[in-house]
């Protein structure tokens, strides 16, 4: 029985390796052997092999200073961390807020078993993920410090206690995000800033990595000798994989008595938490005194939510909004550093040219008009039997993109503006030339993720998520834009032997200016018509 | 109100409607009966300007739908099988919406969101997302928000589906206050007491062929309308 159910729940968990999404028709042997394939090689391969490289460099260094216990206190944590993190989501979605509670509380089946098939998912999941770090670490110091019988068993017993410790913290940030979930309001916006938050601090982190590791080897003595200090459990938690007997005791003994009181705290309340749709702070409508929109901007305010109203949406097609806001203040604090870079690199008189393809890249990346028209999917009735014209919805859908592109790349130009006349010598009519330019860039791959998303608009999904992730209309909105960028500067290094930057620049904007009014047109009448059919 | 003349849709090799000619004068209620796959759905889109047709044609208020669609659907509102509404919207925001683009201003729409939330017991939901509403709310929010631009000409696909008894009724009552001030309602249904009772005229469509229509009596004579309806059904 919990076989089966073990079973049932890791089908769940990875149901688009065995069905394809779109046509929801399963996939071949060989396919789904190829995306686990994949799989292992992304957990493998490129977490396992970032984190081998880590635990190659201060391995050596840490155990040498006698400071084992650090580097496995180190990756232990990190595994900790990736692993609690991982799997957050698979105990939300499995354990706590699972669609098919109902349908299982229902059947005989005892609630062990359902507890212990979805605990062992659980399980698993923060294995795979935190033995990505932990297991490369333990390997690399079997290898190049100690292959002693303790030293061994003292490894196999820290993979088992990081593993449960994750399993626990899952389960108590799991039901913590089921109960955030179920309160909360503006989820979408939320997620999203979440997201963001998580990604900076990553990269953060990421880029200094270098840095905090170096440091932390050269004064490993007194940063060990702290830790030891206030933190005694940390310094206990690195013996482990040292093969300490009393720390492997002490954290066995210690990982088993909190996994017992987790299995007996879900055992009393598992029923309760997996069936209770959570008291939500239900809002009581509460008349106010409205205002008549006109019908052009009730379609955008409609556009507007349905981009708010989704993290996955403004994630995958709008991260770009935040990124130029981002370029145009590190322009505007490091403008000077920004144009030596690249005044050293392409020369000085292509300064303003390289920028305007830099903020034309990044605006690129902001798509959302791509899936706006796919997106209508089953509501599609509402504009159709509205009266409303085919083009006053689109227009809407491109008002939108316009608005969500063109307001950042706005403060982005001004702030290059600002940065260009403080710090270079630039002719008024290449900054003139450059405003133009980067503005008309973005008019023009805005009308073409338009005519991408109404030409592949697909109404009939499964899920929203595959229609802003895939598909050709995203590939052609996200690297269309940056092909065009290519394709521009191969003109110019073609031309600059004939030609001036000026001219160039000149030439470009008149030509975007026509194929944007062309897009523009085609827009308005194929566009509006095709729309019509759908 | 609605005139349909010699309408016909084919889906690949299959007809879904075929030569099919009604008309629907004011004040009446006009029912449209036939079983699964008998066209009613094809021809509502049809009407409504959702979806497009091979040949034939349709005037609402002596407006042609293919030729000037907006002028058509200005005067009427759709509430179609399913209550697809946008889930990203509060009620009250799906319904500040549609009277937007329905020109309808705010002492009005305020004034009819009042009467009619309160009658369907939906005023206290009205703050909640779409996405929390259950099949019923739904469908009670798609019938206000196709009242709440007073239209003349309501169209429904089968409208009592996921009703309560008590919403159900109300709903019969305000399709008969509608057409007692002149509108007119076209509905599709299954259940076929309903249409008995509710309708002053009725059509029974097969195979997207019109087999009968006309008045009540018309129709059914002494009979009831679910064995006229079975005779018609078994009939080859």
């Amino acid at each position: 029985m919990i076989g089966l159910l073990v079973r049932k729940q890791w089908m769940d968990i990875f149901k688009n390796f065995h069905y394809n999404p779109k046509t929801n028709k399963a996939r071949s042997k060989a396919g789904v052997i190829g995306y686990y394939i994949f799989y292992l090689f992304l957990m493998v391969g490129v977490i396992g092999g970032i984190f081998s490289m880590m635990a190659v460099e201060i391995c050596d260094p840490l155990s040498a200073a006698g400071m084992g216990w650090l580097y496995f206190t180190i990756f232990g944590l990190m595994s900790v961390l990736l692993g609690a993190f991982g799997s957050v989501f698979t105990t939300f979605a499995g354990l706590y807020l699972a669609k098919d509670n109902d349908l299982l509380f229902s059947l005989p089946i005892p609630l062990s078993a359902i507890m212990i098939s979805r605990l062992l998912i659980v399980y698993l999941m923060g294995l795979l993920y935190s033995a990505a770090i932990i297991l490369p670490a333990v390997i690399i110091y079997w290898v190049k410090v100690s292959a002693a019988p303790l030293v061994i068993l003292g490894g196999i017993i820290l993979i088992l206690v990081i593993s449960f410790i994750v399993m626990i913290l899952s389960c108590l940030l799991g039901y913590v995000v089921a109960r955030i979930s179920l309160k909360l309001k503006n989820k979408g916006v939320l997620t999203a800033l979440a997201a963001v938050i998580f990604i900076v601090v990553y990269y953060v982190v990421y880029f200094h990595f270098g840095q905090m590791i170096g440091s932390l080897v050269d004064d490993a003595g007194t940063i060990g000798a702290n830790i030891k200090e206030s933190f005694y459990a940390l310094y206990m938690f690195g013996r482990i994989g040292e093969g300490d007997p009393l720390a492997m005791l002490l954290y066995t003994v210690g990982t088993g008595a909190l996994f017992a009181l987790t299995w007996f705290i879900l055992h009393r309340s598992f029923l309760k938490i997996s069936t209770s749709t959570g008291v939500v702070s239900k809002a009581v409508y509460k008349e106010k005194t409205t205002h008549q929109n006109s019908v052009s901007r009730a379609l955008l305010i409609r556009e507007l939510r349905r981009f708010t109203s989704s993290a996955n949406y403004m994630l995958n097609c709008g991260f770009g909004i935040l990124m130029l806001v981002l370029a145009g203040g590190a322009i505007l604090w490091k403008g000077e550093d920004v144009f030596y870079v690249i005044g050293m690199v392409f020369g000085p008189e292509l300064t303003l040219l390289i920028l305007a393809a830099i903020l034309g890249m990044i605006a690129g990346t902001i798509y959302p008009v791509t899936a706006a028209v796919s997106l209508e999917g089953k509501n599609i009735w509402i504009a159709k039997s509205s009266p409303v014209s085919s083009w006053q919805v689109l227009q809407a859908k491109l008002r939108m993109q316009l608005l969500l592109a063109g307001v950042p790349l706005c403060f982005a130009v001004l702030c290059s503006v600002i940065a260009v006349i403080r710090f270079v010598p630039a002719d008024p009519l290449m900054i003139v030339l450059f405003v133009l330019l980067t503005l008309l860039y973005v008019l023009f791959t805005s009308l073409w993720d338009m005519i991408w998303g109404v030409r592949g608009a697909n109404l009939n999904w499964s899920n929203e998520i595959y229609v802003y992730k895939q598909g050709m209309p995203v590939m052609a909105s996200l690297f269309g834009s940056w092909i065009f960028l290519i394709v521009i500067g191969g003109l110019y290094f073609l031309l600059t032997k004939y030609i001036s930057a000026t001219v160039f620049c000149l030439i470009i904007t008149v030509l975007l200016a026509a194929a944007s009014f062309i897009e523009y047109s085609w827009i308005k009448t194929k566009g509006a018509e095709h729309f019509e059919n759908l | 109100m609605l005139r349909i003349e010699h309408l016909t849709k084919t889906f690949g090799d299959k007809k879904a409607v075929d030569d099919l000619s009604l008309h629907i004068a004011p004040g009446e209620i006009y029912g449209f009966i036939g079983h699964n796959g008998a066209g009613k759905t094809t021809t509502l889109r049809s009407a409504v300007g959702i979806q497009r047709f091979d040949s034939g044609e349709i005037y609402i208020n002596g407006s042609s739908i293919k030729q000037d669609p907006l002028a058509c659907k200005r005067q009427m509102a759709y509430i179609p099988d399913n209550p697809d509404l946008y889930e990203f919207m509060t009620g009250i925001q799906y319904l500040n919406f549609i009277a937007d683009i329905f020109g309808v201003s705010a002492e009005d729409r305020q004034a009819r969101i009042r009467e009619y939330a309160d009658r369907f017991s939906l005023t206290a939901d009205l703050a909640q997302p779409v996405a929390a509403y259950s099949h019923g709310m739904k469908q009670k929010l798609a019938i206000i928000s196709a009242w709440i631009h007073a239209p003349k000409l309501i169209m429904m696909d089968e409208p009592f589906v996921g009703l309560d008894p008590s919403a159900a009724f109300l709903l019969k009552e305000m399709m008969r206050e509608l057409c007692d001030q002149g509108g007119a309602i076209f509905f599709s249904t299954h259940v076929l007491e309903v249409a008995e009772k509710l309708c002053d005229k009725i059509a029974i469509i097969k195979e997207g062929r019109l087999i009968r229509s006309g008045t009540m009596d018309e129709v059914k004579g002494d009979e009831s309308l679910e064995s006229v309806f079975l005779e018609l059904e078994a009939e080859k």
